[in-house]
């Protein structure tokens, strides 16, 4: 599923004249095979989440390549990498990064307004989608009007009604109490159960790590040695 | 992304910001009403000026006044007639000679001097000559007299202070009051032979009058002779045209060519053919004139002063133009961590791109629309309400018809595509922004 050969990955600093450049990621190699739950554990700055944004495409790398799904997605140009996104990808942030001026419905229906679903159809996928996640009865509520884990379920429930083979979530349970953490840990794997869905879940928490069939530990920008990184 | 998808997605943004968008709509539309109604100052003119152009007089018509030949205009003669004549969308060629002294009429009790014209009357027939009373002349004695020569036709034996009336009109009372037609008068003219006037008759019968001249301070008083009887007159006083000899025993007049004629009008069979007819003149020399060309003159100076007036009015449109910058630029810079999140899922740049297009397209849209229903509305008003205002203040009557302010469908697409053109230029710096907005600074509310 997603295959990532020697990647470097350093940021500039400073201004023109004056630049300085600061390497974050040094040759990283792993692979993560299909309905996979894989946690990629490390440190505040080890360079975890760099990591996630080159793999998202948000950010490119400086050097080495990320295949997801046979696709070489480091040689896409931006629009390409949008459009593979939206037909590959679900995302699961943190801080949910749902649209504040949007229902809980709109939020889940934004995907398939991108891809151009027809209304018609989209009405069905968003209401099975709410009943996935539990959340049928707040579909017109915003998302001020909702609690922590149930904007998190709308998070999910938007990364799901595209029916991606792969959820990039990043640290999902950071902005969750502990029994709300337990119920969405419990969540994603059924998701990984029932429909197969590959998980690569960036995390310094110990609780989230478990969840994963493995855990690749990342530690100032490198693999640390005995990661189980199934090595290329 | 689906059109209407796109469509309500600006359409919650729009009422989300329903304040600042109106007043941008509102610029819009201030800057479109003011370009529409200046530029349809030039448009009201000129349909105006066309009109009267029109009006005054025959579109079909194309004077011919002499061709040049060596760089000398020569007079026309029969033999241009029929060169005229033959040329294609030709339906008729009148041609007058004028008679080079003014006879005297005498009909029973009264008599006139008038100008004297020789028509030829088949040709005249065929331009669509129209009588007010009477018939066109059949035989050679008979004529046709204009519609104002009556007003010559005055008491004889009555003097000249009693004869008009403190205006210089002259008195009803001493008018000629019967119908002319049938009438027979007598042409009265003179030559001078060894210092003696000599004085000849030739009697004529009216069955004629012609229509009333178009407009209201033109007369017609000739008398419209045939050419037989100019050739009575010529062989009289023994020169061109009946031209009088000076006591001297020379002639008083130019030089005139026996057989040429002073006015030759070609008739085109439309307005179409008017410009063809007067181009095959120009190549064989001929100077003419026709209302066509005096039209292109005038739609010529019209086009221009109206690209002026929307070249003016635009500025006011780019004006309103800064305000849609900067609506879109603020929309951009609100909706910064939105842009973020949807790129974040899948959103290509360019739909982002024509989300922000689309938004800044609806609020030129919109202007240009409601621009447009005020600039009607100011211009109905104008041309009700200056006249008045006018006519009151400077104490003038206005020419009849007279618009100053006329909006054609034309001048209301030009607006729009302006109106559109701008306001789409001015979103397109802040949509270029939206694409480019930076997904993880967006998300952490960095932009």
């Amino acid at each position: 599923m997603i295959t990532v050969k020697n990647l470097y990955h350093q940021f500039e600093l400073g201004k023109k004249g004056n630049k300085t450049t600061l390497p974050v990621l040094e040759d990283i190699s792993f692979r993560i095979q299909e309905k996979e739950i894989v946690a990629i554990k490390g440190r505040s700055g080890s360079g975890k989440s760099t990591l996630l944004n080159l793999i998202s495409g948000f950010i490119r790398p400086t050097q080495g390549e990320i295949w997801i799904n046979g696709t070489n997605v480091t040689e896409l140009n931006e629009t390409d990498f949008a459009e593979f996104r939206l037909q590959y990808i679900g995302f699961i942030f943190q801080n949910f990064q749902l649209i504040p001026s949007m229902t809980a419905f709109q939020n889940i229906e934004l995907p398939l307004i991108l891809k151009g679903t027809p209304a018609s159809a989209r009405q069905k996928i968003v209401e099975e989608t709410l009943e996935k996640v539990g959340l049928q009865n707040h579909k017109e509520h915003y998302p001020s009007e909702l609690s922590g884990g149930q904007q998190q379920r709308v998070s999910i429930a938007r990364a799901l009604v595209l029916n991606p083979p792969l959820i990039l979530a990043d640290e999902p349970t950071g902005s969750l109490d502990s029994e709300t953490e337990e119920n969405l840990l419990h969540f994603i794997e059924q998701l990984n159960r029932d429909l197969g869905i590959t998980f690569l879940i960036i995390t310094h928490d110990e609780q989230v790590a478990r969840i994963g069939n493995r855990t690749i530990e990342i530690a100032d920008g490198s693999l640390l040695e005995g990661s189980d990184s199934r090595e290329i | 992304m689906k059109f209407k998808d796109q469509y309500q997605f600006v359409s919650q943004n729009i009422k989300k910001n329903k304040i600042r968008v109106f007043m941008t709509v509102l610029a819009t539309a201030i800057g479109c009403a003011f370009l529409i109604v200046l530029a349809s100052v030039g448009f009201g003119l000129h349909d105006s000026i066309l009109k009267e152009t029109m009006e005054d007089r025959a579109v079909t018509e194309v004077q011919v006044h002499g061709r040049e030949t060596d760089g000398n205009y020569q007079p026309l003669t029969d033999e241009d007639i029929d060169f005229f004549e033959s040329l294609e969308g030709v339906k008729a060629v009148t041609r007058n000679k004028q008679l080079y002294q003014t006879p005297t009429y005498k009909l029973e009790d009264y008599q006139a001097q008038s100008n004297t014209l020789v028509s030829h009357f088949p040709s005249e027939v065929k331009a669509g000559l129209e009588l007010s009373e009477g018939r066109l002349p059949e035989k050679e004695n008979e004529v046709i007299v204009g519609y104002n020569f009556r007003s010559n036709l005055l008491l004889s034996d009555v003097n000249q202070e009693e004869l008009y009336n403190d205006q210089d009109e002259p008195k009803d009372k001493y008018l000629y009051q019967d119908s002319l037609i049938g009438k027979v008068m007598d042409m009265e003219v003179i030559q001078i032979n060894d210092n003696q006037e000599e004085t000849k008759s030739i009697s004529l019968k009216i069955v004629g009058v012609t229509e009333k001249p178009g407009r209201e301070w033109e007369e017609d008083r000739s008398v419209y002779i045939s050419n037989s009887v100019l050739k009575e007159v010529e062989e009289f006083t023994g020169t061109a045209r009946g031209m009088v000899d000076s006591p001297g025993g020379e002639q008083q007049g130019p030089e005139l060519e026996i057989g040429a004629y002073d006015q030759v009008t070609i008739y085109a069979t439309s307005i179409e053919t008017v410009k063809q007819v007067s181009e095959q003149l120009e190549t064989e020399n001929y100077a003419s004139y026709s209302v066509i060309s005096e039209m292109e003159q005038i739609n010529i100076l019209f086009t221009i002063m109206k690209a002026g007036l929307i070249l003016i009015g635009t500025i006011a449109v780019l004006i309103a133009s800064i305000g849609i910058y900067n609506t879109m630029t603020m929309a951009v810079t609100e909706r910064a961590p939105d842009i973020g999140i949807m790129k974040a899922i899948g959103a290509k740049p360019k739909i982002i791109k024509r989300i922000f297009v689309l938004e800044s397209s609806l609020i030129g849209l919109a202007g240009a629309v409601i621009g447009t229903i005020v600039a009607y509305v100011i211009s109905f008003a104008v041309n009700i309400g200056l006249p008045l205002i006018i006519e009151s203040a400077f104490n003038e009557e206005l020419p009849p018809g007279l618009k100053f302010s006329m909006i054609p469908w034309t001048l209301v697409l030009i607006a729009v595509g302006i109106c559109l053109v701008v306001t789409i230029l001015s979103g397109l710096r802040p949509a270029k922004r939206a694409t480019q907005i930076d997904v993880l600074k967006a998300m952490r509310r960095e932009v």
